[in-house]
């Protein structure tokens, strides 16, 4: 009987302990990929377009600083700032819709990589992809924008369509609806002309003068890895249906019938071209070891995405040319791209597969 | 003669070189499939948005179909082959009347006709064994649209890799080739008629004509699997309804007398074969989101009013997550009981309908009323889902746990951190009662590294209830979020293919005998040690190790009923009682080593005053009966907790043979260990006796300070540079944290603190001329008892 109790104890003694030696490694698990790609071209492209971003920004909030002082001297007092000093009202203006108009498309040349990124995607929802928490209270960018008068705009959205918004007027919330802003002398109020609110502007580009920097600083932290250049591209890739339903419900598509507040300056083709120009460099790193997979397939993917952006670019420089597409035209061009942009994410997933890599959500 | 032979020789290169490179019309048309394919989809897509050289486009498409593809078609599927080249005959037609509504339904009529003929060259290469084939064609197909959060499969591509590689036989391949391809296009066709709906409000009668045509051919492509759920009479209909549609399309007509049909049909209707593991998953995914429906409820409404939004949001997010794994299983589920599965799809319906009018403010019923919905819908589930899959899952455990986290950071998303920490604690608890009895046994090395995501680990990744206490950032939470994914990822990867019977009981026996070790030790020691009058400490220590196990018995029947919503608070259950524990064990260590002071003292007062004496055992019985019952229930709670997870996934019975064989194991180690000591002469068994409490109270001191740490009661302070490995916390309750080696050398100190106190007291006292501090620990025995006489 002792030899039996003896026995049972040790063999159970022998299974509990074989679990510390023949266990997976002991070592906190973390990431299993083998990082062999060199994949620091990709932080080059963001480090150098992110340092080009801050300096627009930078150049916004200075506009928007002279405007501020202009409306500050004025007591705020708009309808006198646009009879007395207009001229100089709308340079300021003019120079932070350039440096606005500088950023914007800066930002979309890193945004696939920044909102592929799950490290880095929070920045993304902030600055461009955030709704507002009218529109969206769970998806809302998580920032509450306060304002220099000390006013509090709860969840107003992403920094970019704020500011964008107020420079051009589609939000009436943020515009001085009854001051007569004729930016051209010309006696006629046309899209545009509109007398922002200094506050709103000011705070709106300070605040994204404030998480560029971050952003900066957060790209530098940053060592990309290949499940993340992965990650990036099969997140980001077919994004095409609602960047071409932005399109559409612009004003270059649906002109004045448009409520949209975003996507008004410049047109959401030109941002398309970018996003999937900052792809196309990802892909470049992670090409060499797509072809380890599948030579064929990580050839077409290559060809794919470029011919995806030249199809767009073709419908641009036409839009850019005076053609004028119309809702239904826009549809159709969007399912397209969408259907090129899930075959080619299709094809990046079964590489992905097929190396074994992990995507990080 | 040389010259004759070289020029010879040199014929025959040729003519091999020419054989060669002159590529048989067969395999010039099967290479490079994938990218014919994607060229003639261009040239059709070009001729629609440059009707200037539509001609030439759609001419050039019909050359690559006929150079590149139609002989292989055509030999594979040649109906679909006379379909393709009938709908270029009506895209040529179509053009010269300079009718794009026509050329759009015909040009979607061509598209989907090769993905049809693409769709069965891979299959019956597959059904062949040809795997190059299968995977030539293969890639030209479509997948589910991807967004950001939905990512295309890649089930049928890794198949078809593994056919014929031992692992995977060709119906093992067809079948996820087909779950693949026909889930993506039955996905299409769901889309092509949501968006066929909207073309139509828009009157976009182009892309109306495309959409009618996409999802004809999407539903030609479903039809013998459609055929094969529903029947060849009702697929024929059905295949006649889009006819119908396609046509009043190409004719820029109305579709809106055909959608509502069409959608009627196509009810219940599932395309992809899910496999039973799939089948087991939804199911699990089914149920469990659905008790979790009263719960959200619950917390968002009082008095009959919303007070919390975010909660009744939460509430209808379940419910909806039941329902879609509730239609995913409909058409299995009717095949069984059409009646109830009826029922059923009612009841989520009428559910919804309530949650939705609360989230409206129309009609907020009481909680009491959804929990009595719910519960009757549950009943109509469980009466209706078969056993096999009403088995606990483990994949379906880290689904709940990632839409329990999913609503944490919603909620920190809408700012309200109290809603998030009550879903990060929702998490915990499915972990808890999940997964982690399984990674106990089979992967221990994640449970640490999880805890400390969970909690409050202050590694790279700072855990979330200490994030979520300081109402740190979204990013912050996201940042520690995606760590904690990618190890969720790895141990549900560890996990998977460990549900065999022994290996459950295996776990069951392994969780019992390390649970109770500690325990049984500890008695056991302490049993051994109390002969002579102090015998009498052996009843209440047993006393208490029977209350104990009954509470564990009481705590397992609770968990199942009221405790439910309580198993979040395991760890700070735990960390009360082990206080408990630790407690009374410094109480008993400290008596241990005064033995002699207390048995001078109780003969004395025995001799005099009895009520003085009583009073002073009573004591000493509530001691022994409460160090009893604490020993044993601190464990009792999680290995309830443990078990019953093992239970639901593998059934009663052979969790039970597990817990036998753990038990056996615990009290062999019991047995030992009051054997041994026995043995021994009795002196040197106090002194081992001292030692293995010493030791158990180390461990529980370790263990206890780590819960601590765990739930936010104590501060946690890494001993930097210090790694130990995972099994020194599991076995030896030894954590690199300054707060716990410190609190052991603290009770280590104590403890041998104790003794050499007591033996400068005894050594005073002797020195003072009292026989009786002669430190024999039994004063009526002068030796050792009798060997083998405890």
């Amino acid at each position: 009987m002792q030899r039996i109790f003896a026995f049972v104890m040790a063999a159970l003694l022998l299974v509990a302990g074989c679990q510390a030696a023949t266990s997976p490694s002991a070592e906190a698990p973390g990431r299993s990929a083998v990082e062999t790609v060199d994949l620091s071209e990709i932080k080059r492209y963001l480090q150098a377009n992110v340092q080009a971003l801050e300096e627009a920004a930078s150049a916004l909030a200075a506009a928007s600083d002279r405007y501020y002082a202009l409306a500050s001297e004025a007591n705020f007092d708009y309808a006198a700032l646009w009879q007395r000093r207009s001229a100089e009202a709308v340079e300021a203006l003019m120079a932070a819709r350039t440096a606005w108009m500088t950023a914007s498309p800066l930002y979309e040349k890193v945004e696939g990589i920044v909102a592929g990124t799950p490290a880095l995607a929070t920045f993304d929802v902030i600055l461009d992809a955030g709704a507002s928490g009218e529109e969206d209270p769970e998806n809302a960018a998580p920032i509450d924008l306060t304002l220099p008068d000390g006013r509090i705009l709860p969840r107003p959205g992403n920094l970019f369509g704020v500011t964008e918004s107020t420079l051009w007027g589609t939000d009436p919330d943020y515009v001085l609806a009854d001051v007569t802003a004729d930016w051209d002398g010309d006696g006629a109020l046309g899209f545009g002309e509109v007398a922002p609110d200094a506050n709103v502007l000011k705070g709106g580009a300070d605040a994204l003068y404030q998480y560029v920097v971050e952003l900066s600083q957060a790209v530098e932290a940053w060592e990309p890895t290949t499940a993340e250049a992965f990650t990036a591209l099969i997140v980001m890739t077919p994004t095409m249906s609602e960047y071409f339903a932005s399109w559409r419900d612009s004003r270059f598509v649906a002109r004045e019938a448009s409520t949209q507040r975003d996507f008004v300056a410049i047109s959401r083709l030109a941002d398309i071209q970018d996003i999937l120009g900052g792809l196309e460099v990802v892909y470049a790193q992670v090409r060499p070891l797509a072809e380890t997979a599948n030579p064929e397939q990580a050839a077409q993917i290559a060809a794919g995405l470029s011919a995806l952006k030249s199809f767009v670019a073709d419908i641009y420089a036409q839009e850019q040319a005076g053609r004028r597409y119309t809702p239904e035209e826009a549809d159709i061009l969007g399912a397209e791209a969408q259907n090129r942009a899930t075959a080619i994410t299709g094809q990046i997933s079964q590489i992905a597969a097929e190396l074994g890599i992990e995507l990080v959500e | 003669m040389m010259r004759t032979l070289w020029r010879a020789s040199w014929r025959w290169v040729l003519i091999v070189g020419l054989l060669w490179t002159g590529v048989s019309p067969a395999s010039a048309q099967t290479s490079n499939v994938a990218e014919q394919v994607e060229a003639l989809r261009i040239h059709l897509l070009t001729a629609q948005l440059q009707p200037d050289e539509a001609t030439a486009n759609l001419s050039r498409a019909a050359q690559i179909y006929q150079t590149a593809l139609e002989e292989s078609i055509a030999a594979a599927a040649p109906d679909v082959n006379a379909h393709i080249l009938g709908a270029f005959d009506d895209a040529r037609k179509a053009l010269e009347a300079g009718n794009m509504v026509a050329y759009a339904a015909a040009r979607a009529q061509i598209w989907t006709g090769l993905l049809h003929a693409a769709y069965r060259m891979a299959t019956e290469a597959v059904d062949a064994g040809d795997k190059a084939t299968a995977q030539q064609w293969l890639p030209v197909r479509e997948f589910r649209h991807a967004t950001r959060f939905s990512h295309p499969r890649a089930d049928a591509t890794l198949a078809i890799v593994r056919l014929g590689e031992g692992g995977m036989d060709a119906a093992s391949v067809r079948q996820a080739v087909d779950a693949d391809l026909l889930d993506a296009y039955q996905a299409r066709l769901r889309e092509a008629l949501t968006a066929l709906t909207a073309a139509e409000a828009q009157a976009h009668s182009v892309r109306r004509a495309e959409l009618a045509g996409l999802a004809a051919g999407y539903f030609a492509i479903l039809t013998p699997a459609f055929a094969k759920a529903k029947g060849e009479v009702a697929a024929e209909e059905t295949a006649a309804l889009f006819a119908k549609l396609l046509a009043a399309a190409r004719n820029g007509e109305s579709i809106q007398a055909f959608t509502p049909l069409v959608e009627k049909a196509l009810e219940n209707f599932q395309a992809a074969p899910l496999t039973p593991a799939e089948q087991a998953r939804r199911a699990a995914q089914m149920v469990r989101f659905l008790a979790l429906v009263p719960v959200e409820y619950r917390r968002g409404v009082r008095n009959g009013e919303v007070t919390v939004d975010l909660e009744i949001r939460e509430a209808i997010t379940f419910l909806e997550g039941a329902q879609a794994a509730f239609n995913d299983l409909s058409a299995d589920l009717a095949a069984l009981n059409a009646d109830l599965t009826m029922q059923a799809h009612k009841g989520f319906e009428h559910l919804h309908a309530q949650l939705t009018a609360a989230a409206m403010r129309q009609a907020v019923a009481e909680p009491d009323a959804i929990q009595q919905a719910v519960d009757r819908l549950d009943a109509d589930l469980r009466t209706l889902l078969p056993p096999a899959w009403q088995k606990q899952d483990s994949q379906a455990d880290f689904d709940m746990i990632q839409a329990a986290l999913d609503q944490m950071e919603r909620a920190v998303a809408a700012g309200d951190y109290r809603a998030a920490a009550s879903a990060h604690l929702d998490a915990y608890a499915l972990l808890e009662s999940g997964p982690e009895a399984r990674l106990l046994a089979f992967a221990p090395q994640y449970i640490i590294p999880l805890e400390d995501l969970f909690w409050y680990g202050q590694g790279e990744h700072p855990g979330l209830a200490h994030l979520l206490e300081r109402q740190a950032s979204l990013q912050e939470i996201r940042a520690t979020r995606s760590a904690l994914d990618a190890l969720l990822a790895e141990a549900q990867d560890a996990l998977s293919g460990q549900s065999s019977p022994l290996a459950v009981a295996l776990n069951a026996s392994i969780i019992v005998f390390r649970e109770g070790l500690e325990a049984v030790v500890i008695l056991a020691a302490l049993m051994a040690s109390m002969v002579g009058q102090r015998r009498i400490y052996r009843r209440p220590m047993a006393w208490g190790v029977a209350a104990a196990l009954v509470a564990s018995a009481l705590t397992w029947w609770l968990l199942q009923t009221v405790l439910a919503a309580f198993r979040g608070y395991g760890e700070r259950l735990e960390a009360i009682v082990s206080l408990v524990a630790i407690g009374v064990l410094l109480l008993i260590t400290n008596w241990f080593f005064h033995r002699v002071y207390w048995t001078d003292w109780m003969a004395d007062l025995h001799a005099r005053k009895r009520s003085l004496l009583g009073g002073a055992v009573a004591g000493q019985f509530l001691g022994f009966l409460t160090l009893g019952f604490s020993s044993v229930y601190r464990e009792g709670f999680e290995t309830v907790l443990f078990l019953q997870a093992l239970v639901l996934e593998a059934g009663a019975w052979t969790v039970l043979q597990g817990v036998a064989l753990g038990m056996i194991g615990v009290l062999g180690v019991g047995w030992l260990t009051f054997r041994l000591q026995s043995r021994l002469p009795y002196k040197r068994m106090l002194v081992v006796t001292g030692v293995l409490i010493g030791a158990v109270l180390l461990v529980m001191v370790g263990n206890t300070v780590h819960v601590m740490q765990l739930v936010g009661w104590m501060p946690l302070h890494p001993i930097q540079g210090v790694t130990l490995p995972y099994w020194s916390g599991l076995w030896f309750g030894l954590y690199p944290t300054w707060e716990g080696v410190g609190l052991q050398f603290a009770a280590a100190a104590f403890v041998i603190g104790s003794y050499f106190l007591a033996e400068a007291g005894r050594k005073r006292a002797v020195a003072g001329g009292n026989p009786r501090a002669s430190g024999s620990g039994a004063p009526h025995q002068a030796s050792r008892p009798v060997s083998g006489n405890p």
